[in-house]
């Protein structure tokens, strides 16, 4: 079971809210806690357009990784001629390392179930489906328990809180590759076909599921919809950054541990790697935290050893040096800095880490994952890896880091959806970022963290 | 025939004047594009890799995407480890001694047929009726298929086929795609050791992260607690 990590008071809790709740399949108690106030305010209140109008007021960006406005999507779905329509909520959580959508639907399964009848009843679909991991078998049996009892009350299913209109809600469980996460992806999976993104535009909000409109969201951004109903627009744009408001659940891991943790979007991110425990930045290299600091556990001097790296969006994320830790964490500013939001983790690596073995692993991984539809993400970062290889056991060639930044630029300009273009962000980031622990891996054979074993030979060729 | 001097350079002159006012099928290349069909993609051709592999994956999509169907195969995938094809049973790239020998009446040993296993369809028509036949919902029939055999067996695959109206080159590609379905029985073990080989699993992913993030393969047994039990 993961963790939930305290954050510092005055932060505020919109999705992890009611964490505490005994049994969070309890629609009882659910509902003495604010469950479906928002669905009652969409129905009675707002109706379609004022839901989409808040929600554009709102700000709210979605959750999945890219923050896209969520307001847009929903009015094109609801906009576009089709005869029926779907909304999906993205809960497979592709990511391995990162359990933020699981424990989401696992603690406050009525939310992602409230905001996603909302957002049918938005864009006038008929049919709701959560798509979620078949390993979170807790989740599922949860969703189906809170699904039922919804129904029964009346929230959900036919004639919703008295309205007429009618939305299904259905669980699915989906698994068997990262891929998943992408949202066409996981609309050809819920096809019944091979899981190979398609081209945009036009966009699922257009031609998704069965080639009808569909809102694709993440249940983060579901979940957080019935809130701005209930609290108004204003009160959310109050929070986080002025792009993106709102809040968003991290994965942090650091010498004080991992665990999850709701952060503001614009929290900058050396209070998130903090919510883990550091490691702190250190003066020098490998020098102890200033005295005061509150240090990781120090179990073995290591641990305490200083920030090195912040990987920030899992396997495909960006390697960001400690001086960019008031890199504020939202969608814009962390592109901006060669990072992304992805899949919301965000990993502390202290001087033991060596950033070419870490680059190395993350490309080798995305690599592995990729489906195979297009040429530059099957084969370029599959090349991308290897260069990578020869970096780091020491035989590169002499062209290797100018090869690496073109095929980078070209996998990126030449990509078909967002796994190959972020794939390239572990050695991008590097390059950026730490480009003379690359240029020791090439240009002396050495490994500054020890980790990597360079061939002593290259050196002298190298020279 | 009479030999009348001039007589050929006329009709070849003939020929050349009614050439010149014909259409010409020359096209200024670069700026003026032929009109081709829009799924035209040139002469097929399989390439190899460096190492004279042949690169094909046998993942069916080029036979998906052809229009006219024009693209048969047939044989062992190239991880050898199950039968597959696609087309028409004699249409498949057989050597020219088994096709003389095919046609000579006498009985082919065909090693494509010899991974056709026999199944009992009972189980798969009872899975096809549970849903409709619906080939919208390939993926629910293929993992109830897998927990009925314990594996996908092809023959089942043509059986869903058939059934659903589905393509079997669809139906192949969408079970060649997710790691949980698997074409052979677990205890036979060769697919499990080639996905293996080729695809790490997130299991292997994380380890290798914690490895990395404890300062990599140096640290061996020595420091193997990590600072972060996750």
């Amino acid at each position: 079971m993961t963790t939930i990590l305290r954050t510092p008071k005055g932060w505020p809790s919109i999705l992890l809210a009611r964490v505490g709740a005994k049994d969070p399949t309890d629609l009882d108690a659910a509902v003495k806690a604010g469950a479906f106030d928002g669905l009652r305010k969409a129905v009675h209140d707002l109706g379609p357009t004022g839901v989409i109008a808040t929600l554009a007021a709102s700000g709210l960006r979605g959750r999945g990784g890219a923050g896209f406005p969520t307001a847009d999507k929903w009015r094109v779905a609801a906009t576009v001629d089709a005869p029926r329509r779907y909304v999906v909520a993205n809960g497979y959580g592709a990511d391995p390392a990162v359990l933020t959508d699981r424990t989401l639907l696992e603690t406050d399964p009525y939310a992602v179930i409230e905001g996603l009848t909302i957002a049918a009843l938005a864009i006038g679909a008929g049919e709701a489906i959560i798509a979620v991991r078949t390993e979170a078998g807790a989740a599922i049996r949860g969703l189906e328990a809170a699904i039922g009892a919804a129904e029964e009350a009346g929230f959900v299913g036919p004639d919703i809180l008295g309205s007429g209109m009618t939305v299904t809600v259905s669980v699915r469980p989906v698994q068997g590759a990262y891929m998943l996460g992408e949202e066409t992806v996981l609309l050809k999976a819920l096809e019944g076909k091979r899981g190979q993104p398609e081209q945009r535009p036009p966009y699922p909000a257009e031609r998704g599921l069965f080639g009808m409109p569909t809102v694709v969201q993440n249940v983060q951004t579901l979940a957080t919809v019935p809130w701005i109903l209930v609290n108004g627009a204003e009160a959310f744009a109050a929070i986080g950054s002025k792009a993106s408001p709102g809040t968003i659940l991290v994965a942090v891991r650091g010498a004080g541990g991992a665990g999850i943790a709701e952060v503001p979007l614009g929290t900058p991110l050396r209070d998130i790697v903090a919510l883990a425990g550091g490691p702190k930045p250190a003066a020098g290299a490998g020098a102890k935290p200033p005295a005061g600091a509150k240090a990781g556990r120090g179990k073995d001097g290591a641990a305490v050893a200083g920030l090195k790296a912040v990987l920030v969006g899992g396997p495909s994320g960006g390697l960001l040096p400690p001086d960019l830790l008031d890199t504020p964490y939202d969608f814009d500013a962390l592109r901006e800095v060669g990072a992304h939001v992805g899949s919301g983790s965000v990993v502390a690596a202290d001087q033991r880490a060596c950033i070419v073995d870490l680059a190395r692993l993350l490309t080798r991984f995305c690599a592995d994952e990729a489906c195979g539809k297009t040429i530059p993400c099957r084969i370029g970062t599959r090349r991308i890896s290897e260069i990578g290889d020869r970096i780091a056991i020491g035989v590169p060639r002499p062209t290797d880091l100018q090869l690496l930044a073109d095929l980078s630029a070209d996998v990126v300009a030449s990509a078909l959806c967002d796994h190959e273009r972020l794939a390239t962000l572990p050695y991008a980031s590097g390059m950026r970022y730490f480009r003379s622990e690359l240029d020791d891996h090439i240009l002396r054979s050495s490994c500054p963290a020890g980790v990597c074993r360079p061939i002593a030979v290259a050196a002298g060729a190298a020279h | 025939m009479t030999f009348i001097p001039g007589l050929g350079i006329v009709k070849g002159m003939g020929l050349t004047l009614r050439r010149f006012f014909e259409p010409k099928a020359t096209i200024k290349y670069p700026e003026v594009k032929p009109d081709i069909p829009h799924k035209f993609r040139g002469r097929l051709q399989l390439l190899y890799d460096e190492y004279g592999a042949l690169k094909c994956e046998t993942c069916f999509q080029c036979a998906q995407a052809c229009p006219i169907e024009c693209i048969d195969m047939g044989g062992i995938d190239t991880k050898g480890r199950f039968h597959v094809h696609w087309g028409a049973p004699e249409t498949y790239g057989e050597r020219r001694e088994e096709s003389a020998l095919r046609r000579s009446g006498r009985t082919v040993p065909d090693p494509a047929y010899a991974h056709f296993e026999g199944i009992d369809p009972d189980p798969v028509d009872g899975i096809l009726e549970d849903y409709d036949f619906d080939p919208k919902q390939m993926l629910q029939i293929l993992e109830a298929t897998q927990a009925a055999y314990g594996h996908l067996p092809v023959a089942a695959l043509k059986r869903i086929s058939h059934a659903t109206g589905a393509w079997y080159a669809m139906i192949y590609g969408t079970a060649s795609y997710y790691s949980h379905l698997r074409f052979e029985r677990p205890e036979d073990g060769i697919q499990a050791a080639a996905v293996a080989d080729h695809r790490p699993t997130e299991a292997t992913f994380l380890s290798s992260l914690d490895t990395a993030l404890a300062g990599g393969r140096r640290a061996g047994a020595g420091q193997a607690t990590g600072p972060k039990p996750n």
